[in-house]
C-alpha cells in the first residue's frame, strides 16, 4: 500500500517544486499520473520513493506511507526494500559492468544468502529474456533492453510497490508494449504500481487504471497568433545514393538509396539501433560515409546544408540567457526573424532566462531555435524531437515544422512516437543496416501491415483504434 | 570506397582470452605497482625490462590494446622527447619516453583484464570501505562514457558553429574563453549522470548495512605464480643487477 497525504515539496530554487497532492495506491492497483512538463511529476515520484527528503534539500510537508512506514522516519535502504523505482533514462541508471552484475547489485544489498541471490538472478534473467546477454555491458544494450534490465534488477528485489518515472519515453513501440505486459503481470500479482507518463495511450488497454492529472491545464499555445508565413524557397531534391556508414566493425547503413523532395515533413521510424540517428548525422555532415548525398536545385548541384536538432538538449546549452543562446556566433543576425522565431517557439517570456533552468520541453525548443537561427539552406533534421514532451510542446513542434515545410524546407525527423509520425507527409520504415522497408505517403505506409511486421514493430491497439476513429470522423 | 572508421566508443573492452583475465585483481594490482616501481630504475635496466615486458604482453595477448593506448599519446611522447632532448640530453629524453610508455601499458594491462566489479571487490578485500570502493569502480566505469559524451558535445556544438577555433595554436590560445561551449555542457551532463547513478543506487538499497557480496575472490595457482615471479624479478632487478 502506497499512500501520500497532502505531500508537497519546495526545492531551494524559487518556483520549483510540487504543490500539495494526495494519492492512495492499493495492492493490485495501477495509478497513472499525468501532467504537463514541469508540473512536479518527477518530484512526486521521488517523494513516493523516499529519495525526497533523503537525498534532496528542500522544504517538505505532508506524509508518504509505504507499507506502514513513513518515508521521513526510516532510512532509505528500508524504503528500497518495500518499493522500487525505475527512472526515465535507462542508460543513466546502469551501475554494473555486466547485465548479471546489474541484477546482483540490488540483491546483495538485501543481504540474501548466495543461493537465494543465484536463484532470483536466474529467474529475473529468464523472465525478462536477458539470459543470452547476461555477460554483456549494459551500456551496449539498446534502450528497450536497458529498460527491461532496469525493471528486472528492481523486480528481482521483490518490492511491494513500484514507481516508474516516464519509463516509456525512450522506448520504441514494441519495447514499450513489452514493458506494459511486464507491468500488467506485476499488478496482477497484487502489487502497487504508480506510473508517471506522457505516453499514457499504452495503458488504454489495461483494466482499471486510476488516473491523477497534476498541474493546471495550461492554455494551449496560440500558434496562429504568432505564426507568420516564411518566404517561400525554391524547390530542390535531396538525392542519397549508395550510402554506406561504418561505425567500428559494424556497417550501420548499407547501400541506402533515397530521393526526397523539399517542402515536406519526412518521418523515419524503426527499432532502436537500425541507424536512424546515423542517417541524420550523415546528412548533417557530422558522420563520414561513402556514397553520394547531394541537393539538386534548378541552379545545379549543392552540398546539403541542414540544421540538426539533437535528442539531448543539454549537449548544446551554455549561455546566460535564451537570447544569448540563440544569437551566439550568428553574424549579422536577422532580428525580425529572431523575434518571429522566439515567438513561434513560445519562448518570449524566457528571453532573459538561463536556458539550463528551463523544463526539458522548453530546452528542446531552444535547441530547435539554435538550428533555425543559422538559417540552414535546405531544412532541418530532428532526432527524436518529441522525447519527453507533453502534448502542448508537441503541438508547438508540429505546427512549427509544418510552417517550415510550407516555406519549401525539407524536414526530416526520426521518431518512436507514432502520433508524431502520423503528422508527417512521408513515412519511411527503416530496418536493420539502414534497409528501407517501406517508403511512401504516411497514410499508405501506416496501412501496410506487412511492412510494419518486417520492421519488427507492432502497431499498438490504441493507435489502430485512434486511426479508426479518425477515419470514421 | 570511403568508409568511416571513426565514431567508435572508446570504452576499454576486456581482452577475454588473456591469461590475466582469470587472475585475481589483487595480483594484477600488485603486478601494476611492481611495474610502476621499475620505471624508477636506470636506463640500462629499463631497456632490459622493456624487452621482458614486451614478451609478457605477447604472452598475455595485451600487445594490441597496449599499443592502442600508447598510440593515443603519440603527440605527447613526441613533444616530451623533443623537449627533453633539446633541454637536457638524448638519454634523458629516451628515459622519460620509455617511462611514459611503460606506465601507459600498466593502465592497459589492468583495465583490459579487469572489470570494474572486480576492481571494487579487490579494493574491498584491501580494506577500502565499500562506499569508496564502489564509488571508485563507478568512476572508472564512467571514463569511457565521459569520452563518448565529450565527442557528442563537440559534434552538437560543431553543428551550430560553436566550436572553439582550433585551426591554429595562436587562434585557439586567444579564444580560449570559447571553450565554455564545451565545458558547460560537459559539467551539466556529468553532474546529471552522477546524480542519476546516486538515485538509482539508493533506490536499490545501496546504503543497506546488511549487504553481502555475491562474488568472492580467491587466489589460484596462476596468482601465486605471478606473485612469486614478479617478486623474484623485482629482487633480481634491484638487488642483483
Amino acid at each position: 500500500m502506497l499512500r501520500a497525504k497532502q505531500i508537497s515539496f519546495q526545492y531551494p530554487q524559487e518556483g520549483h517544486g510540487l504543490p500539495p497532492v494526495s494519492l492512495d495506491v492499493a495492492p493490485g492497483r495501477l495509478t497513472l499520473v499525468t501532467g504537463p512538463s514541469g508540473c512536479g511529476k518527477s518530484t512526486l515520484a521521488r517523494c513516493l520513493m523516499g529519495l525526497i527528503p533523503h537525498l534532496y534539500n528542500g522544504e517538505i510537508s505532508g506524509e508518504v506511507w509505504l507499507n506502514g512506514c513513513c518515508t521521513t522516519d526510516v532510512p532509505m535502504w528500508q524504503l528500497a526494500e518495500k518499493a522500487g523505482m525505475v527512472f526515465q533514462n535507462p542508460a543513466a541508471q546502469m551501475l554494473a559492468p555486466t547485465v548479471e552484475d546489474e541484477i546482483i547489485f540490488g540483491l546483495e544489498n538485501l543481504g540474501l544468502p548466495r543461493d537465494e541471490i543465484k536463484s532470483r538472478l536466474e529467474t529475473a534473467l529468464q523472465d525478462f529474456n536477458l539470459t543470452h546477454m547476461r555477460n554483456r555491458n549494459p551500456q551496449t544494450l539498446s534502450g528497450g533492453e536497458q529498460q527491461r534490465l532496469a525493471l528486472a534488477s528492481i523486480l528481482a528485489r521483490q518490492p511491494e510497490a513500484l514507481i516508474l518515472d516516464e519509463p516509456l519515453s525512450m522506448l520504441d513501440t514494441t519495447a514499450a508494449t513489452d514493458l506494459i505486459a511486464y507491468l500488467e503481470r506485476f499488478v496482477a500479482d497484487g502489487k502497487s504500481l504508480v506510473m508517471f507518463e506522457h505516453r499514457h495511450e499504452y495503458l488504454d488497454d489495461l483494466p482499471e487504471v486510476d488516473h491523477i492529472a497534476l498541474g493546471e491545464n495550461k492554455k494551449e499555445f496560440d500558434f496562429q497568433q504568432h505564426a507568420t508565413s516564411l518566404p517561400i524557397q525554391p524547390n530542390f531534391n535531396l538525392n542519397i545514393e549508395s550510402l554506406h556508414v561504418q561505425l567500428g566493425k559494424s556497417e550501420v547503413i548499407q547501400n541506402l538509396n533515397l530521393s526526397l523532395t523539399s517542402g515536406q515533413i519526412v518521418a523515419i521510424v524503426g527499432r532502436n539501433g537500425v541507424g536512424k540517428t546515423t542517417l541524420l548525422r550523415s546528412l548533417a555532415g557530422l558522420q563520414k560515409y561513402s556514397g553520394d548525398v547531394k541537393v539538386i536545385t534548378s541552379d545545379g548541384e549543392q552540398r546539403p546544408n541542414f540544421g540538426m536538432v539533437f535528442q539531448n538538449p543539454d549537449l548544446q546549452l551554455f549561455n546566460a540567457s535564451v537570447r544569448d543562446e540563440l544569437l551566439y556566433r550568428i553574424p549579422n543576425p536577422d532580428m525580425p526573424y529572431f523575434n518571429w522565431l522566439i515567438s513561434a517557439l513560445g519562448l518570449e517570456r524566457y528571453e532573459n532566462t538561463p536556458p539550463l533552468l528551463l523544463s526539458e520541453g522548453e530546452k528542446k525548443r531552444v535547441t530547435l531555435g539554435l538550428a533555425l537561427m543559422r538559417r540552414p539552406a535546405h531544412g532541418l533534421l530532428l532526432d527524436e524531437p518529441s522525447l519527453g514532451q507533453d502534448i502542448i510542446h508537441k503541438t508547438i513542434l508540429i505546427r512549427l515544422l509544418r510552417t517550415l515545410a510550407d516555406s519549401g524546407q525539407l524536414v526530416m525527423m526520426t521518431t518512436h512516437d507514432l502520433n508524431l509520425a502520423s503528422h508527417a507527409d512521408r513515412l519511411i520504415l527503416l530496418g536493420p543496416e539502414g534497409r528501407i522497408i517501406a517508403d511512401g505517403l504516411t497514410e499508405s505506409v501506416l496501412r501496410d501491415s506487412s511492412a510494419w511486421q518486417k520492421t519488427g514493430i507492432t502497431l499498438p491497439a490504441w493507435f489502430l483504434r485512434q486511426r479508426e476513429a479518425e477515419a470514421a470522423k | 570506397m570511403r568508409i568511416n572508421r571513426g565514431g567508435r566508443s572508446r570504452q576499454i573492452s576486456l581482452v577475454e582470452d588473456s591469461p590475466l583475465r582469470s587472475a585475481d585483481p589483487r595480483t594484477k594490482l600488485f603486478l601494476s605497482l611492481a611495474i610502476s616501481l621499475v620505471v624508477m630504475t636506470s636506463i640500462d635496466r629499463l631497456l632490459f625490462f622493456l624487452g621482458v615486458y614486451l614478451l609478457f604482453l605477447i604472452w598475455t595477448h595485451l600487445l594490441a590494446p597496449t599499443a592502442q593506448h600508447i598510440w593515443r599519446l603519440k603527440w605527447l611522447l613526441i613533444f616530451l622527447f623533443a623537449f627533453d632532448w633539446w633541454l637536457i640530453s638524448l638519454d634523458h629524453a629516451i628515459l622519460i619516453c620509455i617511462r611514459l610508455i611503460i606506465l601507459t601499458g600498466v593502465f592497459a594491462l589492468f583495465f583490459s583484464t579487469t572489470n570494474t566489479r572486480e576492481l571494487g571487490l579487490a579494493l574491498e578485500k584491501l580494506r577500502v570501505p565499500y562506499r569508496y570502493a564502489f564509488s571508485l569502480s563507478l568512476a572508472f566505469q564512467s571514463l569511457g562514457l565521459l569520452d563518448d559524451e565529450w565527442r557528442a558535445i563537440r559534434e552538437a556544438q560543431s553543428s551550430r558553429g560553436a566550436l572553439p577555433d582550433s585551426s591554429s595554436f595562436w587562434k585557439f590560445a586567444t579564444n580560449v574563453g570559447d571553450l565554455i561551449s564545451l565545458t558547460v555542457p560537459a559539467i551539466v551532463l556529468t553532474t546529471k549522470r552522477a546524480w542519476a547513478i546516486t538515485e538509482a543506487s539508493y533506490a536499490r538499497g545501496f546504503d543497506s548495512p546488511h549487504r553481502v557480496s555475491y562474488h568472492t575472490l580467491e587466489f589460484s595457482r596462476l596468482d601465486f605464480l605471478l606473485l612469486a615471479g614478479t617478486s623474484l624479478f623485482l629482487i633480481l632487478l634491484f638487488w642483483r643487477w
